[in-house]
């Protein structure tokens, strides 16, 4: 080894211990747990090394296969809304019109809620009995009465994602804005004079140019998704039956209802996995990388 | 203005002054902080448990109580996180049904030896810590307060209907069918199908002759719980005599149906006593019932709260805090804020208790009342495998046959 | 082809009024330059040709027609900006027929007209490439051959050539020179260089506060500049100033510089005696060579730039800059006697800044 790559080496190691122990640790010891049997109640159980049985033991689980489902629908669904409502306020903000600065922050709001706060508020205004949203609905003769919207199973995963997307479109709107103010100006006069109307521009100009801020928004939003149960928890925990049970809700009561933390592993791991797969794959579909 | 310069205040100056080392170990015997875990979140029990701090401040100035208040949803969550990482606190709050796994999972010191020397050891009947007590005799704390499970109903209905108060499940659903009227938004009784409504479906195919545990065997008798389910999801699905959102309906939705005039019954314990008598005149608009009867059996669920040692850091201080819950004042302070029913069978002899009718029921119960299934595993079955097999019966994704065998392969796994 | 009209043109934002009401004609197949410093409105009263934004009053006429409220893309007008635009995620070739391909020339006839206008800026090899594969040279010709493509009625140039470096700008100048003979399509052109504007323009319209100081050929706005403020625009280096007063020697109205000997300036009428002016001069009309009119001084500083030896020469309480020939073998500190060359002069008055002709004293 030369003089210079033993120095380049030493001077990386802080960060590489650093990397090692903010990231490659936990997700080993995830993993670790994965091939492990660990069932804090059952402490005679042992804690066995059992191979991949918890992952043979996930293939035969109807609930894993429910929640794997529901949590595919979760996440597309919100996501797609997400950025529908996000980038729709975006372009409405840039515009800057009068007024907009504080609509702007006012767009902000449902993001500085905790999600189970956000997720308390909704379970009151969708409530059946009380609830607001079931009221407006009637006046304006939408439905016939008051709906149990989360006692339903045709209608708990829609209203459980217009929550989900009413909380975090504004997540989209943040970045998105961001990457609009980034495009030059010029390129829509340029646009304007060539004969694009607003459609063409939004598909020609402003979608390519999002692409990479879109791409980032979408990755971080759905790995958000994929693992965090909290919404769910506090809307539906999962019901009506298993309707709206997801994979991070799964292992969430797995491990802190069941206290089979081998199993809650082993959930993790696969969840951990599908988002590698999903962000290599979009990543290399949209390109992102290129220019 | 003589200074004074009690044992307390020179410990302090002992500290300040770096000599905290050199102060015997006896002077510290009942003295020390006291982490406490618990799950008082409602206005009435913040301000129960501020009356008996206070009390205990006063009686016991040695030991200060840092409380920390953790919702119930996410206490397990919590206390598994503190096993799990070694940071159990002091003194914890156990509800009956989380005694098993809590144990368990190593979250518990065995008391025994404490209880057995405790001076107030005799101001409760012995069947006060069955439910605190595993299987080798061990025992991990001191019940502090009851809950009794009882019905509330609508008094002031029934008696305009002319309809007497159910005491057979059979009663209670011709009443209930009786008292819809969609039209009017009026069902005749609250269901309890989400969150926390798991035990009154186990309660439910006991009634019907269908126990989970008989001693030590883990069983279900497939066709008296099918029967069991099948009454009770039949209640929305046969009957319509529940509110549609009942697969949805946690606690508070519940409570808040009864109070609004939506639900002529609901099934919950005597700790919602002071919560609906805010809002409904007790004894005119609403009563109370011991739980009815079903074919086999009457089941109703004697539910304490313990205190409990988690972690022995701080033992004499945390068992004095522990102990303190049995001292008249401490639960009667708490009974006048709550309504709670103190664990301590003298306590609970208190005329404001033992005189007034309406928790008359609440005394009946007491003397068929039975404790929670208890073995390992319980609460994740019945909140992760019961609850969703029955809500797939409120909602027709299975029948009450699909639901039970779902109910008995996971009490298999359970058990396993 | 079509001339353009501004028919009391105004720009208002809120009270703060960018351009006062300005009327201005273009011939058609003329080059108009707006010169000027930044925010002197020139890039505004481009958008407002553009249709990029609205005027506050009055009317625009391409080709007699209003266009006044008309959209951008009605206007059949093409522009080239500063930072190019080029469409980042489209190659060069559709960049090109973006124009024809929105208004929904179908893909023959395109082709034909890529092809032709890539010949006709040597970038057919780079068809196939995106804008960020280009060098900025080959960006604005891409940028260019995008406005000639539609051949549009009206060129708009938003200082086109002010991303590139020197040399290249100066390619890219007779590029568009070369473009504008050859097509002679009708040109509005904004920038703040003035050798592009003396090279390029039919037409020189020198702005400043939104207020056109003067509209003439370009050879006039260097030779008779309206106002100090062109005159000290146009050219580099710029005019030289000197302010004095008229005296009357004998019967000879001389110019005196403040500080200085007085100059026989021919032409200046008996009747000023005493008026104050400022004489203008350019570094090129002062001489070591023989004349009537003759300015003493002292050299300061000599810069030789090899075709030309640049004299700092302090003139009284001022300083002048003469264009010298090469070995001149002047030093600094060295007095020296410049001729003045007096039909090239030009007058200002010193307050309004206004040129003065001869006639005006009479």
């Amino acid at each position: 080894m030369s003089e210079g790559r033993f120095w380049a080496l030493l001077l990386l190691f802080p960060s590489l211990l650093v990397i090692t122990a903010v990231v490659l640790y936990p997700t080993a010891t995830g993993f670790l747990l994965s091939v492990q049997e660990l069932r804090l109640n059952r402490p005679q159980l042992g804690n066995d090394w059992v191979g991949l049985r918890h992952y043979a033991d996930m293939v035969s689980d109807p609930v894993f296969w429910t929640s794997l489902k529901n949590t595919a629908v979760w996440v597309t669904a919100s996501v797609i809304i997400e950025l529908f409502l996000g980038l729709t306020a975006a372009l409405a903000l840039n515009r800057g019109l009068p007024g907009t600065r504080a609509f702007a922050v006012l767009i902000l709001v449902p993001m500085f809620l905790p999600n189970i706060v956000a997720g308390h508020m909704w379970a009151l205004m969708l409530d059946p009995r009380l609830g607001v949203v079931n009221d407006i609905l009637m006046r304006l003769n939408l439905i016939d009465g008051y709906k149990a919207w989360f006692a339903d199973p045709s209608t708990a995963m829609g209203a459980a994602i217009a929550v989900e997307a009413w909380h975090s479109f504004p997540f989209f709107t943040l970045l998105l804005l961001a990457g609009l103010k980034g495009i030059p100006e010029d390129l829509y006069k340029a646009a304007a004079i060539d004969g694009a109307g607003a459609l063409a521009q939004l598909r020609l100009i402003t979608l390519p140019q999002l692409r990479t801020v879109i791409a980032a928004a979408v990755i971080l939003r759905v790995i958000g998704l994929v693992n965090s149960p909290d919404l769910l928890l506090v809307l539906t925990n999962g019901g009506p039956g298993r309707s709206t049970q997801v994979l991070s809700l799964y292992a969430f009561q797995t491990a802190y209802k069941d206290f089979d933390f081998g199993y809650a592993g082993a959930l993790s791991v696969v969840m951990f996995a599908l988002l590698m797969v999903f962000a290599w794959a979009y990543v290399a579909l949209l390109r992102v990388d290129r220019d | 203005m003589r200074p004074v310069m009690n044992r307390r205040t020179a410990l302090q100056l002992g500290a300040f002054a770096g000599l905290g080392s050199l102060i015997p170990r006896w002077a510290l015997a009942q003295d020390g902080s006291v982490s406490y875990w618990h799950t008082f979140t409602s206005q009435t029990e913040v301000a129960g448990l501020d009356r008996v701090m206070a009390l205990f401040a006063e009686a016991r100035p040695g030991v200060t109580v840092t409380p920390e208040a953790i919702p119930n949803t996410e206490f397990m969550t919590k206390m598994t996180s503190a096993v799990m990482a070694d940071a159990r606190p002091d003194v914890v709050m156990v509800a009956s049904e989380r005694f098993t796994d809590m144990a368990a999972m190593g979250a518990l010191v065995d008391i025994t030896e404490r209880v057995n020397g405790w001076e107030r050891r005799g101001d409760y009947d012995d069947s006060r810590f069955a439910g605190i007590t595993d299987a080798e005799g061990r025992i991990y704390g001191v019940p502090a307060f009851s809950f009794v499970d009882w019905m509330y109903y609508r008094k002031d209905w029934f008696d305009e209907a002319g309809i007497a108060p159910p005491t057979t499940l059979e009663e209670m659903r011709q009443a209930a069918i009786a008292l819809t009227d969609p039209s009017k938004g009026r069902y005749g009784f609250g269901l309890r199908g989400g969150p926390g409504g798991q035990n009154y479906i186990v309660n439910v195919m006991e009634a019907f002759g269908a126990p989970v545990q008989v001693g030590d065997t883990l069983s279900i008798d497939r066709d008296q719980a099918v029967e069991a389910i099948r009454w009770y999801a039949g209640l929305l699905t046969q009957d319509g005599a529940v509110p549609a959102s009942a697969p949805n309906d946690g606690f508070r939705q519940v409570i808040e149906g009864f109070q609004t005039g939506q639900t002529a019954m609901i099934w919950h314990h005597t700790g919602s006593f002071r919560d609906i008598a805010s809002r409904l005149e007790p004894g005119v608009q609403f009563g109370t019932l011991a739980m009815p009867a079903g074919p086999a059996a009457r089941v109703a669920r004697l539910g304490y709260a313990y205190h409990a040692m988690s972690s022995e850091a701080n033992a004499d201080a945390a068992w004095s805090w522990i102990n303190f819950w049995g001292e008249p004042d401490a639960g009667i302070a708490f009974l006048e804020e709550t309504g709670y029913f103190p664990a301590s069978t003298t306590v609970a002899q208190d005329p404001r208790i033992s005189q007034d009718p309406l928790y008359a029921p609440a005394a009946e119960t007491l003397g068929f009342g039975s404790v929670y299934p208890l073995f390992v595993g319980y609460p994740a079955w019945v909140e992760n495998v019961v609850l969703p097999a029955f809500q797939e019966v409120l909602i027709g994704q299975t029948s009450p046959e699909g639901a039970v065998d779902q109910m008995v392969a996971g009490l298999e796994d359970a058990s396993r | 082809m079509a001339d353009l009209r501004l028919d009391r043109i105004s720009k208002r934002f809120g009270a703060l009024e960018v351009i006062p009401p300005l009327d201005l004609t273009l011939e058609d197949g003329g080059f108009l330059v707006l010169l000027g410093p930044s925010g002197c409105g020139k890039s505004t009263l481009l958008s407002i040709v553009a249709g990029l934004e609205a005027p506050s009053e009055g009317e625009v006429l391409i080709g007699g027609r209003r266009v006044t409220s008309a959209h951008p893309k009605d206007r059949n007008i093409a522009m080239v900006f500063q930072s190019y635009a080029l469409y980042p995620t489209m190659d060069v070739r559709r960049n090109l027929g973006f124009g024809l391909e929105m208004r929904g020339i179908d893909g023959a006839q395109r082709h034909d007209k890529v092809t032709r206008a890539a010949e006709l800026l040597q970038i057919t090899h780079l068809l196939d490439r995106r804008p960020a594969q280009l060098s900025g040279g080959q960006r604005q010709r891409v940028a260019m051959g995008r406005a000639i493509v539609r051949d549009p009625d009206l060129f708009l140039f938003d200082e086109p050539l002010s991303n590139l470096d020197a040399k290249l700008r100066v390619e890219m100048r007779t590029e568009i020179r070369r473009l504008h003979d050859r097509l002679g399509t009708t040109t509005v052109y904004v920038t703040h260089d003035q050798v592009e504007a003396m090279t390029l323009a039919t037409r020189v319209a020198v702005m400043k506060g939104g207020v056109i100081q003067q509209l003439a050929d370009p050879q006039t706005v260097y030779e008779r500049p309206a106002n100090i403020f062109v005159a000290s625009f146009v050219g580099s280096p710029a005019m030289n100033f000197l302010n004095g007063r008229v005296v009357v020697q004998g019967d000879m109205p001389m110019f005196l510089p403040d500080g200085a000997d007085p100059v026989r300036l021919a032409g200046l009428p008996l009747h000023a005696d005493g008026r104050r002016l400022v004489l203008g001069v350019r570094p090129e009309h002062l001489s070591l060579g023989a004349g009537e009119a003759r300015l003493g001084g002292v050299v300061d500083v000599m810069e030789p730039t090899g075709p030309d030896n640049m004299a700092t020469v302090r003139i009284g309480s001022a300083s002048v800059i003469a264009r010298l020939p090469p070995r001149s073998g002047l030093k600094a500190g060295t007095p020296v006697s410049l001729a003045l060359q007096a039909d090239a002069c030009s007058l200002f008055d010193p307050d309004s800044g206004a040129r003065l002709s001869l006639g005006e004293y009479v």
